[in-house]
């Protein structure tokens, strides 16, 4: 019997904990935190589309197993399935591009036996995630298509502007080594996805998201290629944002720092003080 | 079971978070600091970034201080004058380390300043604590009623102008020795997200000769301001508190604090400060391996800046 008030008040801690969370200002929820999408709009390519894509066309259907990737307190990551169907013949193509940001890459050089960033590089266009998938091995089909619209990842790091200048040969070092850290967080998917083609004419992939996902409006791109040349390509926005008190917290913390502040030192008194209570109690 | 912490932007093992604010707490019920030294470098090893683990820290450091607190304000065991000045000192000296720390963030050096200044601390404290309590043991054993020796020595700080007589701890020093002292605490707080407890009471003890009865509650007492400071500061300037992963340690903390406690009382005084010197030595080993062996990638990412 003398537990019970104990567990009562642990319970009470969880509550008044979230609560304080709660209660902090009632801001709008910046809506997932996303712009919005633009169908269609321009890739960060650098390269104008050979092709003009659209949502869909009569030769290219796509859809996806889910409409946005949401941030929730559980996510773990993502698996996303892209399917559609094309008139047959020819071979498919997918590519997913994040928002592009400024990426600052640093290099750790050993100075007095310790190892410190000593240098460091700023690329202006990164894409935050880049990944391909194709339904035969992508050289080939890259060779043959000529207008340059489909990059490999390497092609399209290639053509990410410097924010500084500096010679060619550092500046492919760093570009390699941002190629590095990108692959290790698995936001450039070193393999070449497979996409699966059935009955010559229905076709998946599965893309794979990690959960160190930086948010935005991700760019996914189908494209149709038949004997070297696109003949139709697709392009679907895939949004990519915190939902729910996950979302709620990181727009606090963005736009009213000081309010988000005040209400974690707020928890964090609350907690501890009726922590130490109940744990003496006990 | 895994949670998405929204700050730091990647998904965590609730049970590793757990675990880490019970180890801290642990410390914190043994000893009597708050154990941060030990969680904010664990919290970088997992893969917590170093600003969000740092100002993550800090708030856990509020709750677990004003947990303590509540028990050692209640034994009058709080100097709140000394407290006071301390904490002028602590203000300045964090709002000064947040500052500092956006700047070492900005020029993508924060991660090496936090491993320098851990090691060089950790080191000189673990020493310290190591050899005092081998000099304990050493002449406890040849002469076990010998002289306790004076309350206090005096120095050359005594000399310092601006003399306040602070009566709970029965000291008549210049306001400028505590008033520096929380100066360099509030700096290391900001920038390691520690309460600063492991140098604070050392410093009390010896350097301004407090009596220990009243160390721990007037060291809780300005911690747990400083560290609210640090919270509300990193927060507002730089977003990287995230309160998932504060709550998370403070649950942790706050079950592991009395366990400490309860083993505190049964295992002898000498033996809980080298095993605690030894746990110093061995997180400030860890820490300047780091920083010698070569690392496995050359390369890392600063933070993303979208551009307009």
């Amino acid at each position: 019997m003398r537990r019970l008030p104990g567990l009562v008040a642990c319970l009470a801690i969880l509550l008044c904990a979230t609560a304080a969370a709660a209660q902090g200002p009632r801001l709008e929820p910046p809506l997932g935190g996303l712009p919005a999408p633009s169908l269609g709009g321009a890739p960060d390519t650098g390269v104008p589309p050979s092709v003009p894509t659209e949502p869909t066309t009569p030769d290219l259907i796509v859809d996806l197993s889910l409409a946005r990737v949401s941030i929730t307190s559980a996510f773990q990551g993502e698996s996303i399935l892209l399917f559609g169907m094309f008139d047959p013949p020819g071979e498919i193509v997918v590519v997913v591009a994040g928002p592009s940001a400024r990426e600052t890459v640093m290099r750790k050089q050993r100075f007095l036996g310790i190892w410190l960033n000593t240098g460091r590089q700023s690329f202006d266009d990164v894409p935050a995630y880049y990944a391909i998938a194709a339904s035969q091995p992508l050289q080939r089909l890259l060779a043959r298509s000529a207008g340059g619209e489909i990059l490999s990842l390497e092609d399209r790091l290639s053509s990410v502007r410097p924010s500084t200048p500096r010679d060619t040969a550092e500046l492919a070092r760093f570009r390699s080594g941002l190629v590095e850290v990108k692959r290790r967080e698995g936001l450039y998917p070193a393999a070449i996805g497979q996409v699966t083609v059935q009955a010559g004419r229905l076709f998946r992939v599965d893309l794979p998201f990690p959960s160190r996902l930086p948010e935005g409006v991700y760019d996914i791109r189908v494209y149709l290629v038949r004997d070297g040349k696109i003949v139709a390509a697709v392009s679907r926005p895939l949004p990519v944002g915190k939902v729910g008190f996950s979302a709620q917290l990181a727009g606090w913390a963005a736009d009213e720092g000081a309010l988000y502040g005040m209400g974690a030192v707020l928890m964090a008194l609350l907690a501890g003080w009726l922590g130490g209570a109940v744990m003496r109690r006990l | 079971m895994e949670i998405y912490l929204p700050i730091a932007e990647q998904s965590m093992n609730v049970f590793i978070l757990l675990g880490l604010g019970a180890a801290a707490g642990l410390l914190s019920g043994m000893f009597g600091v708050g154990g941060g030294f030990l969680a904010t470098p664990l919290l970088i090893f997992v893969g917590i970034p170093p600003a969000v683990a740092v100002a993550s820290q800090a708030n856990q450091v509020v709750a677990n201080s004003i947990s303590s607190l509540q028990v050692q304000w209640r034994r009058g065991n709080v100097d709140l004058r000394m407290g006071l000045v301390l904490l002028a000192g602590g203000m300045l000296g964090s709002s000064a380390g947040v500052w500092l720390f956006t700047y070492l963030k900005r020029i993508g050096q924060i991660d090496f300043v936090i491993a320098v200044l851990y090691v060089v601390m950790l080191s000189a404290i673990g020493l310290l604590m190591l050899a005092e309590s081998l000099s304990t043991y050493f002449k406890r054993k040849r002469n076990p009623d010998g002289p306790r020796g004076k309350l206090h020595s005096h120095y050359l700080v005594h000399r310092l102008p601006l003399k306040l007589r602070f009566y709970k701890s029965k000291l008549y020093i210049s306001a400028l020795l505590p008033l520096g002292l929380g100066v360099i605490i509030g700096v290391l707080s900001a920038i390691l997200g520690v309460g600063g407890g492991f140098v604070l009471v050392p410093a009390m003890i010896y350097l301004l000769g407090m009596p220990t009865a009243v160390v721990i509650g007037t060291s809780n007492f300005q911690i747990l301001f400083v560290a609210a400071n640090v919270t509300f500061l990193q927060a507002a300037t730089n977003g990287t508190v995230d309160v998932v992963l504060a709550l998370l340690l403070i649950l942790g903390g706050v079950v592991g604090a009395p366990i400490g406690a309860r083993l505190a009382a049964k295992l002898p005084g000498l033996a809980l400060r080298a095993l605690m010197s030894l746990l110093i030595l061995a997180v400030a080993g860890e820490l300047l391996t780091e920083l010698l062996r070569t690392p496995s990638s050359f390369y890392s990412l600063g933070s993303r800046e979208v551009l307009p």
